[in-house]
This record gives C-alpha cells, sequence and structure tokens, in this order.
C-alpha cells in the first residue's frame, strides 16, 4: 500500500529532523515545565509570597503601629524593613527591586477622624501589572477600613453595655470574616481545590505546540513540490487523496504522540522539579476525543498552509504569525475573562479557543461526553474545512 | 487509434494538435503541436529554456491536462487514462525528485512501496536499478552527502524501478561533471538498448546529437522539426562550406567570388550555407583561378545548433 510507504517516510523524515523534534517535543515541554513553576504562585497564593513591598512607619503612633501589624499578618505580601532613605526606597520601587512602597505619614494617627485626613501614601513600580496593582490596593484598603472602623467606632463600643472597648470590636471585625465561605469550584480527590499553574499550562502550551506542526509539514510539503518529488509521485500514480492522506496519517499520530507526552510532563516532570501536578480528570475517552479533534484540526490546518503557500520561508512566517494571533485570541497566552469583550467574541473562534476550553472542562470541570461536544465538533468541523480548502487548492497548483 | 510507422509498428507516443495554457499566462505553453515516437527509439528532445519541454512531459506523464488536441500513450488516451500511462510510464524529473534525508537504499525502498513492488520482488528490482545506474556501493549513503553526479544517477534509478516501457528524462545531466555526464549517458543507452523507449529532453544539443537516434526541435511550444539527425540537418538546414584562406582574400578576389550568393566573409575566413555541389565546384574554381591558398576546408552538415539558428533565428542558448 503506497500510503504505508508514505507514513514510513514521513516518521523517518522527521526523526531525522533534530529542527522539527525541537519544535515539537523540546520547545513545549521546556514551556510547560517554565511556565508552570513560574505561574506558580499566582495560581496558588499559599506555596510562596512573590508580592514585596517597603512599609514606612513616619507616624509612629498606636493607629499606625495596628496598621503595620495587620499589613504584616497578609500572607500574600511580604513588608520589607527600610534601610535607607525614603527617596532612595522610592528610586527602588520605580527601578522594579520592590513593587510597592507604603508609607504611613507624620500625622496619619492623629488626623484618621478628622476633617482633613493624612493619607497613606501606596506608590507602585512601573511594571507592576494592573491586576497585581488592584489586588495590592484592595488589601491595603481592606486593613485601612479596619483600622479606621475601629478607631472610630470604638468610642461607641465603650458606651454600649457588655463590650470592653477596642479589643471586642477588633473581635467582632476578624468575626466579618466568617460571613464569607470563599472556596474554588475544582475538586481533587473529592475536595475543593484552587487548580494550580500546571492545570493550566499544560492544555494551553499543548495546543499551541501540536498547530506547530504546521511548521514541519508545510515545510516538508513545500520542499517536496519544489524538488519534484510532489510530482514524480504523481506520476506514479498517487492521487490527491493518497498524498494527503499520506501527510494526515503520520502527523496525526505525532499530534497524539504531543499529547501523550505533554501530559506526561505535566503529570511526572513539573512536581519533580516542586510544581503542581497535572490530574487528567476522570473521563480518558472524553479527553481522548479531545486530543483527536485538536490533533485532526491542528493537520489540516497544517496541510492548508501547506498548500497555501509557495516557499518554506513562508510557510515558517504564516504559521508563526497565524498561531500566535490564534493563541492570543484563544486565551492561550492571556486568559480570556481578563480581555475586553470585543477580544472575549474574538475569542469564540479561535481553534485554539475552543480546544483550551474542551481540556479544560476536562481537567478542571471534571466533564463528560455531552459538555465537550460542542468543543470537539467545532475542531472537527474547523478540520474538515481547511482539509477541504486543502484538496481545492491541491486541485489547481495541478494546473500551475 | 494511433499512427502507424513505417515499420508497420503503432507509435508509443502520438501526439496531434496538442494545446496547453497555465492559469493567467498570456500565451499558450505547447500551441498546436503533433508529433510521435517510435517504440524502441530514443528520442530527444531538443529546445531552449522556456521552450515546452517540461509542459509537453508533464502532459505525457498526466500531471498536467492538455486544453485540447490528442494525446495517446501505447494506444492510451490521455488523460483519460492516465493511470495506464503511469502504469507503463516513468518520469525522471529534472530536480534530484527524491529525499535527501534518506540513504540511497530507503528512498529506493520508498518509491518502490510507492510503486506498489510485491515484496517478493522488490530485493531484485533495487539490485536492478542499483547495478544500470553503478550506485551499488552507495546505499547506505544519505542522498544529501552524494555528489551531483550520484544525485543524478539515484534520479534515474527511481525512474527504472517499475521496469518501465517508457522513460521520460528531464534534462538528466544538468549540472554535472563530464565523467558522470558520460556515465549517465551510457546507463540511458543500456536501458534504450532493453527495449526501453526513452524521450530525453535537453538543451545540451551535443548530448542529443551523440545520443538519440530521433530529435524534435522544440521552440515556444511548437515543434519546429522532428526526425532523424541526417533527416533534420540534411531536409531543413542543408551543407555548410567553411574555409579558412591562407592570407586574407583582396576586394578583387571577393568580388571574383560574388557568382554564388550568400557569401558570409570574417577575415581569412569564408562561410557559406545551405552550398549546393554545384556552388562548391564552381567555388573551388574560383579559388584555382584567383590562386586563393586555402589553410582548412569543411564541406557537410551542419549541426543542432545551426538548425536551430535556421529554424528560429535565435541561438539555442539564447
Amino acid at each position: 500500500m503506497p500510503v504505508f510507504a508514505l507514513i514510513w517516510k514521513e516518521w523517518k523524515l522527521l526523526l531525522r529532523d533534530w529542527h522539527a523534534l525541537l519544535l515539537l517535543f523540546a520547545m513545549p515541554a521546556v514551556f510547560i515545565l517554565v511556565m508552570s513553576l513560574a505561574l506558580q504562585d499566582s495560581f496558588s497564593l499559599r506555596q510562596g509570597v512573590s508580592i514585596h513591598y517597603y512599609l514606612v512607619d513616619e507616624d509612629h503612633s498606636r493607629l499606625s503601629a495596628a496598621l503595620v501589624k495587620r499589613l504584616d499578618a497578609l500572607d500574600d505580601f511580604k513588608a520589607q524593613s527600610p534601610d535607607t532613605t525614603v527617596e532612595e526606597l522610592i528610586d527602588r520601587v520605580r527601578h522594579d527591586q520592590v513593587q510597592f512602597l507604603v508609607r504611613i505619614p507624620a500625622g496619619f494617627g492623629k488626623s484618621i477622624d478628622g476633617e482633613k485626613p493624612v493619607p497613606v501614601q501606596m506608590l507602585a513600580g512601573p511594571d507592576v501589572e494592573p491586576a497585581v496593582y488592584k489586588l495590592f490596593e484592595a488589601a491595603l484598603r481592606d486593613v485601612l477600613v479596619r483600622v479606621y472602623l475601629q478607631e472610630t467606632a470604638a468610642p461607641l463600643q465603650s458606651q454600649m453595655p457588655g463590650t470592653d472597648g477596642m479589643g471586642n470590636m477588633s473581635g467582632n471585625l476578624d468575626a466579618a470574616d466568617k460571613l464569607l465561605n470563599a472556596q474554588s469550584l475544582y475538586q481533587m480527590n473529592g475536595e475543593n481545590r484552587r487548580p494550580s499553574s500546571v492545570q493550566q499550562n499544560v492544555p494551553a502550551w499543548l495546543l499551541f505546540a501540536m498547530f506547530f506542526i504546521a511548521i514541519p509539514l508545510s515545510t516538508t510539503w513545500v520542499q517536496e513540490r519544489q524538488q519534484g518529488t510532489y510530482a514524480r509521485l504523481r506520476s506514479m500514480g498517487l492521487g490527491s487523496g493518497t498524498l494527503l492522506l499520506g501527510k494526515l496519517l503520520p502527523y496525526l499520530t505525532i499530534n497524539l504522540l504531543q499529547v501523550v507526552l505533554m501530559l506526561a510532563v505535566g503529570v511526572f516532570v513539573v512536581p519533580w522539579f516542586g510544581g503542581g501536578s497535572l490530574t487528567l480528570g476522570h473521563a480518558p475517552l472524553v479527553l481522548c476525543l479531545m486530543a483527536m479533534a485538536a490533533s485532526f484540526a491542528s493537520v489540516s490546518y497544517a496541510l492548508l498552509i501547506a498548500n497555501l503557500v509557495s516557499t518554506s520561508e513562508q510557510a515558517t512566517i504564516f504559521t508563526g504569525v497565524c498561531n500566535l494571533l490564534m493563541a492570543a485570541v484563544g486565551g492561550i497566552m492571556v486568559p480570556v475573562f481578563l480581555m475586553p469583550p470585543v477580544m472575549q467574541t474574538l475569542s469564540h473562534y479561535s481553534p485554539m479557543g475552543w480546544g483550551l476550553q474542551g481540556f479544560l472542562d476536562v481537567f478542571l470541570r471534571q466533564s463528560e461526553f455531552r459538555e465537550v461536544a460542542p468543543q470537539a465538533a467545532y475542531l472537527f468541523g474547523f478540520g474538515l474545512a481547511c482539509l477541504a480548502a486543502a484538496v481545492l487548492l491541491l486541485g489547481k497548483r495541478k494546473r500551475k | 487509434m494511433g499512427w502507424v510507422e513505417h515499420d508497420g509498428t503503432w507509435g508509443v507516443i502520438e501526439v496531434e494538435d496538442l494545446s496547453f495554457r497555465y492559469p493567467g499566462a498570456e500565451r499558450e505553453a505547447i500551441r498546436g503541436l503533433s508529433m510521435r515516437v517510435r517504440r524502441g527509439s530514443l528520442f530527444g528532445l531538443l529546445g531552449p529554456n522556456g521552450s515546452g519541454k517540461t509542459t509537453l512531459i508533464s502532459i505525457l506523464t498526466g500531471l498536467l491536462p492538455a486544453d485540447s488536441g490528442r494525446a495517446c500513450i501505447d494506444s492510451r488516451i490521455l488523460p483519460a487514462q492516465t493511470r495506464e500511462v503511469q502504469a507503463l510510464s516513468a518520469l525522471v524529473p529534472q530536480d534530484y525528485a527524491f529525499y535527501a534525508h534518506l540513504s540511497v537504499m530507503e528512498n529506493l525502498r520508498f518509491f518502490a512501496g510507492v510503486l506498489g513492488i510485491q515484496a517478493v520482488e522488490t530485493r531484485g528490482r533495487l539490485d536492478e536499478a542499483l547495478a544500470v545506474t553503478g550506485l551499488e556501493s552507495f546505499t547506505a549513503v544519505r542522498a544529501a552527502h552524494l555528489s551531483g553526479g550520484l544525485k543524478r544517477r539515484l534520479n534515474l534509478a527511481i525512474g527504472l524501478l517499475g521496469r518501465p516501457q517508457l522513460v521520460f528524462l528531464d534534462e538528466p545531466t544538468v549540472g554535472i561533471d563530464t565523467q558522470s555526464r558520460h556515465f549517465i549517458l551510457e546507463a540511458i543507452k543500456r536501458v534504450n538498448a532493453n527495449g526501453v523507449t526513452v524521450v530525453y529532453t535537453s538543451h545540451y544539443m551535443e548530448e542529443v546529437e551523440m545520443l538519440c537516434d530521433e530529435i524534435g526541435v522544440l521552440d515556444d511550444g511548437r515543434l519546429l522539426a522532428c526526425g532523424t539527425l541526417q533527416h533534420l540537418l540534411n531536409g531543413a538546414a542543408g551543407h555548410t562550406l567553411r574555409v579558412v584562406f591562407s592570407e586574407t582574400p583582396s576586394a578583387q578576389q571577393r568580388a571574383a567570388l560574388d557568382i554564388v550568393a550568400g557569401l558570409d566573409f570574417h577575415d581569412k575566413e569564408l562561410r557559406l550555407k545551405n552550398c549546393s555541389e554545384s556552388d562548391l565546384n564552381r567555388l573551388m574554381g574560383s579559388f584555382a583561378d584567383q590562386r586563393m591558398g586555402i589553410a582548412r576546408m569543411q564541406y557537410g552538415y551542419g549541426n543542432l545548433e545551426e538548425l536551430f539558428l535556421h529554424l528560429t533565428g535565435r541561438q539555442l542558448r539564447d
């Protein structure tokens, strides 16, 4: 069967192409490892503190001491003692050595319930992301509100029967925390847990790598066309269908091998480096379906590009740009919920977005077939459309 | 059905009024071309780059469908019977149409697989192709590491795997050294000697003159002439006279030679195309009368270069 010869040839060529192997296997594995470890704290704040700030108390009052104490109690932010002048500290923040500076000016305590209160100053470094800025600001505001309430409500408390002043008020304020029970809907081993970065990063970078299969596939196809091998194969009686199948089947298996290896990186390698471990959900068949759908979409897309471009350089540039756009729009690089509404709408049309949504459904939401079926259908539909376009272009090229 | 050859056999290639235009092109790449190639012949298709040689081969191997006209290979009509035509013919493209990262043997095995050669037969076919092209000691070498000449041989070897009755060789000696060219030309002769019809395209007239028993001259998509070398040079270009005198002829001597039209003087040299025997006799008489010493003289058929110039008014390599 000629198609077996074609499959054997593709495998042989790919195994001898170190650049392609690095692109398809090493690059995503490194991406998954690095991104999972780098974003570990963002996804799991209990594991360490990554946001640092200088805390300068120029007031030295009872209230500023209370503020410092409460700020110190925050798990997610680490205060650093000032070891130089305020100007020097501000300069360090400006150069991103530390993210924030919180300055409690002299007179803060005395003026807190006056008409012109002296505000606490919060300065952020230029590189601080808006989300982190908002997070820190909210934490600081929360602490300030507690201190303010503690101070302004204390006189009322002392007049109320059965209270013993500030301590009791403090106890009441902390009791407010019990009014909120926050937890993630992600479940692991029957418990609600916050998902680790590896749960998000593995599917994202896996999909990114799967779509990069277009580079080795299209460049070999272009070379075959330019070197006359393609014409020779056709002169030997191979039709368009056999030629396409001869590309589709081996690259589908390569794509699926990528899936297995990248999942293995998430399950075994990332924990070995101190990161979280990927949990694969409880629906292996649904996971297989998503892997097949994403694989079919990416290889068909690769075949379309291969028939669209004329040179290897075009194939590389075109694939690179298209993949980056699909990744950016599809939520691979930036979570979709952080995007403006127009971009969120656009993300519904990115194949990488469909794939990511489907994999996250399996990994994070323990979804069953019915829930991921739309994403899988979109991917198969996209793949079929690409394949049809590739067949059309291949037919046109026969006359060139 | 096909035309009957003078020896009673059908022409293995029969083409009648064939035309083809690439999409978007202003002019037709093949224009009303008719020709036939005798079974078992070594047919040279001579023409400059862009003359339509590769396009014609692409049509005859079923890679391109002609816009109009008729093309038959061994009585199979193209493009309706493309599969049958491809089963009995082989194309050796101008480029190195194999995989640089596979070894010689891996390439041959792969193409044998594509041709659907049975496993029990494969070994024999590979050995045969390797023997004809002299690649036996290079089987383990990756194609990328072969010299230009060896790559050409591998290109040819792949074309022979299917034991074709008809082989199209598209410029098989481009860019290789004289020794490799000689080896390939000898290999082609051996293939042809085994009864395989060979269509050999080239813009190297010396190769075509030396190798082919029949020649078609192609230019601008049209077949300008077709036949044996003798027939072409005799019928189309006639005889050429070339004389180098021992001294540059004087004006008086030149005037005395005006008894024949079309003389072309260059310093000591005289040239005359389409020189008939009577012209030759009259000129010889005048040389003697004028006491013109002759250092060197050549009289006979021209070559393909001159034929091409005669037919098109252009040099073959313009």
